[in-house]
């Protein structure tokens, strides 16, 4: 099976801080691999040196075989990248609908096309079918700062993959969630997945969320890769716990 | 050759002038993430704090430390008390904004309630001339030089030797850890408006006698002080005091060779060349945003 | 828009269009003033409200689209050619220095406008032999519309009217349409933005380009205005009111411009440099501006009938909340 992420020697450094050291593997197409690791691990600064957030120290990410370190984040996402954030989520002041019309709009023909165009970019159906798919047709004109924390991430998500992504990386994407959101959040990424085939990477705190959604697990420690497996095997590795007991 | 010796020191003293002003630019950006449009008014002012002083009975430098005094007072505490603590929580953008009304609001002021002549100012050493090597040099552009060099080495002191100065610059540089290590990040901020103020107000003495004291100096000035600071590099002290010697030096030794008409285009024109060639400046690193 | 904005906006148009019949030779001048200065603003607005940079410029493309006109016109050029050719004249410089600039954080084009400004008053004042340096450029011809002359002031003002009109339509179709959604997400969330594909250097060096070209059409019209015009007309001065009027109108809205615009025109002495107190109050309104309401009195006007229309909203958003998941 190809690879549709390859991520070999990551390194990056903030001047004498070094958050990532020297980190590679790869993502096979169709996989959900998740990443774990106690705080302060690198998780995040990998996420974003993948993304083109930052640029790394050393080290190179290819993406379906072509070379992308260091492009940026726009050139990415047209290579067929999405994200989701931690912190950072959706537009507060467009209504959700216009939410996810925007998250797709780039990818409709040029930019001169989309000034003379359509003002919903021809995007008006798949964003009406993104917002069935994710149960939030009551709050569809809604503008989104007005939806709860979760509902937002859940539109996070959805706009993620608007735009139709082979290969989607979401950042904590159950951090601070109810439970009850959480399965559904959980449960519509199973659907999508079974449904476009597209490739997972998850950073995630929360053990349960990764267990029950990833089919195999990278584990992160002070900025290198300590372990690697299946879910169930890394829940008994003994670096792995001694790891996350250590901080 | 003459000429161009005193050109060059004439220049090093312009420089070290326009160093003090981009060097509290900067740190004011990088402490508070304040980007001041209105350093050039503030350097305009304190001089004409030293004038009034004077107009009211004082010797030249009493009314100096007045003047230094007030503008501890008003461009440093008054500043960031009242204009920019309340804005923090609304971006950068609109703090930009509320300075360029500022300085606006200063050159206006000053303009209609003191005067809109220029003023003689007092030097600070009597305007002699020493002659080094066939080249005439003054002891104005020499006293300036000395002040400047002097500012700037216990400026650097205070800010790599000093418990406080390494606070400020660990604030400068991360203020999040800074905090973590248990350094007073709204103190530190406090410390560099103040220093700031300190800065122009000498700045200013320095340079009135020259300029002599208008409410329009502020526009040359303050955009002195941007240049220098993006030349050396926006976020970087050394850079700041770099680029301001260099556009000084620069400033001065085109001034012989451009006509007087163009005479003020040449700093923008190297403005202009630094961003399209090297926009993170001489010192400057890329800096990057991480979510 | 609500329906009691979409009165009030019809109201105000109607009045544009019956004031000049009231007014005498000033007063129409005065409106005619507003309008072609609320195309700047509207050009301002695009670049400081929709792409969130500050360009001190806005001034000098004015006068760069002034001064082309008048050059143009009286060597045979027809008036809606040379029009065409200030704005576009105004664009490409307006792309040209913002690429370089745009590059890097920091509001750099502030500084770069700042400088910019600065050297085209020096080519303006210097260069005698095409500007007429301080002598300035008199008699610039008001323009004649199918053999029917525009000259008289009432004609040149609705001229000035429909050119407003036609540059509102464009630029209302603009932000509707799918720019539009990008200048909001520019604005609200350059990351989020950049990870979905949106080219955030793109879009803003189009809005500040587009914005600088509006500035350009503005003084093609100022320039048949006041039919003289010398480079004090178009110092900083001219991009501190203009950057003054987008704010105090509400940087962002759609009507801010026009607002804004129409508040400093009426402020008396407007154009020529001896206003007194007016700017140091000015100055002062803006800073406390920024420090309780950055979003200006459209702004202003908006929380206000947000927060008269919030226990009802509140109500509803909590039963949604409630209502949500499965």
């Amino acid at each position: 099976m190809t690879a549709v992420l390859e991520v070999s020697n990551l390194r990056k450094a903030f001047g004498g801080v070094v958050a990532v050291a020297g980190v590679s593997f790869e993502v096979r197409t169709g996989e959900i691999l998740g990443i774990i690791g106690p705080n302060g691990s690198g998780k995040s600064t990998l996420f974003n040196c993948v993304l083109g957030q930052l640029q790394p120290s050393a080290g190179e990410v290819r993406i379906d075989g072509k070379l992308t370190t260091g492009m940026r984040p726009c050139d990415l996402n047209r290579l067929g990248v999405s994200r989701t954030f931690q912190l950072l989520q959706v537009f507060p002041q467009l209504s959700v609908r216009d939410n996810l019309i925007l998250a797709g709009q780039e990818h409709q023909g040029s930019m001169a096309s989309r000034l003379f165009g359509r003002a919903d970019a021809g995007l008006g159906d798949a964003a009406g079918q993104m917002i069935e798919f994710f149960r939030l047709a009551h709050l569809a004109d809604e503008p989104a700062g007005a939806l709860s924390y979760g509902q937002q991430k859940l539109l996070d998500a959805a706009m993620a993959f608007m735009a139709g992504p082979r290969l989607v990386l979401l950042d904590e994407p159950a951090g601070g969630v109810n439970l009850t959101m959480l399965g559904n959040l959980r449960e519509r990424l199973h659907a999508y997945h079974a449904e476009r085939g597209a490739t997972f990477v998850v950073i995630e705190h929360q053990m349960e969320f990764v267990m029950a959604l990833c089919t195999r697990v990278l584990v992160l420690a002070e900025g290198r890769l300590i372990a690697e497996g299946a879910p169930q095997d890394i829940r008994r590795n003994p670096t792995v716990i001694e790891a996350y007991l250590g901080h | 050759m003459a000429s161009f010796i005193q050109l060059l020191v004439s220049g090093l003293a312009t420089g070290a002038i326009y160093a003090l002003i981009a060097v509290g630019f900067t740190l004011l950006w990088q402490t508070s993430q304040t980007i001041n449009f209105a350093q050039g008014e503030f350097v305009m002012l304190p001089a004409f704090f030293v004038l009034a002083a004077m107009n009211a009975g004082a010797s030249f430098w009493l009314a100096a430390l007045i003047g230094i005094a007030l503008s501890i007072v008003i461009l440093g505490v008054l500043f960031k008390v009242i204009i920019i603590d309340p804005m923090l929580k609304y971006g950068v953008l609109p703090l930009v904004i509320s300075t360029i009304a500022l300085s606006l609001f200063l050159k206006e002021s000053v303009k209609d309630f003191y005067s809109s002549q220029a003023q003689p100012f007092p030097a600070l050493v009597p305007a002699i001339d020493i002659h080094v090597f066939d080249a005439v040099v003054s002891t104005q552009s020499l006293a300036v030089l000395a002040v400047a060099i002097v500012t700037v080495v216990a400026l650097n002191l205070f800010l790599n030797k000093t418990r406080v100065g390494r606070q400020m610059q660990a604030t400068a540089q991360n203020a999040t850890l800074a905090r973590i290590l248990g350094v007073s990040v709204g103190r530190m901020a406090l410390y560099t408006f103040l220093l700031n103020a300190v800065l122009v107000a000498i700045a200013s003495i320095l340079v009135t006698p020259i300029y002599l004291a208008k409410f329009t100096n502020g526009e040359t000035l303050g955009m002195a002080a941007f240049i220098a600071a993006i030349i050396g590099g926006f976020n970087q002290v050394r850079g700041a005091i770099l680029g301001g010697v260099i556009l000084g030096v620069l400033d001065n030794l085109s001034a012989a060779y451009i006509s007087s008409q163009y005479r003020g285009a040449f700093p923008l024109i190297i403005l202009i060349i630094v961003i399209l060639l090297r926009p993170q400046g001489l010192l400057g690193r890329i800096e990057e945003r991480s979510v | 828009m609500t329906r009691l904005a979409g009165v009030v906006v019809t109201g105000a148009a109607l009045a544009a269009v019956v004031a000049p019949f009231f007014l005498k030779p000033f007063g129409i001048f005065l409106i005619s003033t507003w309008v072609v200065l609320t195309i700047a603003a509207i050009g301002l607005n695009l670049t400081l409200g929709y792409a969130g940079q500050i360009s001190l410029a806005q001034g000098a493309f004015v006068g760069i689209g002034a001064y082309t006109v008048a050059l143009l016109t009286p060597m045979g050029v027809p008036f809606f050619a040379a029009f065409i050719v200030a704005g576009l004249l105004c664009f490409a410089i307006g792309w040209v220095l913002g690429y370089p600039a745009l590059r890097v954080q920091h509001h750099y084009l502030a500084f770069v406008t700042l400088a910019f400004s600065t050297l085209v008053f020096l080519v303006l004042r210097n260069e005698e032999w095409l500007t007429g340096g301080i002598y300035g450029i008199a008699g610039t011809p008001r323009p004649s519309l199918f053999g029917w002359s525009l000259g008289g002031a009432r004609d040149f003002y609705f001229l000035c009217l429909g050119v407003l009109a036609l540059l509102s339509l464009a630029t209302w179709w603009m932000l509707r349409s799918p720019w539009g959604r990008a200048f909001v997400a520019l604005r609200e969330n350059p990351i989020r933005a950049l990870s979905l594909g949106l080219d955030t250097r793109r879009y803003t060096l189009m809005a500040f380009a587009i914005g600088s070209s509006l500035g350009g059409l503005s003084g093609a019209l100022y320039a048949p205005l006041v039919q003289f015009i010398e480079p004090n007309s178009f110092t900083l001065n001219l991009s501190f009111n203009l950057l003054l009027m987008v704010i105090v109108g509400g940087s962002g809205y759609f009507f801010g411009p026009f607002l804004g615009a129409l508040i400093a025109v009426l402020l008396p002495e407007w154009l020529r440099v001896t206003e007194g107190y007016y700017l140091i109050v000015y100055a002062a309104a803006v800073m406390a501006m920024m420090a309780f309401c950055p979003t200006g009195l459209l702004g202003l006007i908006e929380r206000t009938a947000k927060m008269l229309r919030g226990r009802r909203k509140a109500a509803v958003t909590q039963a949604l909340t409630e209502g949500a998941g499965p």
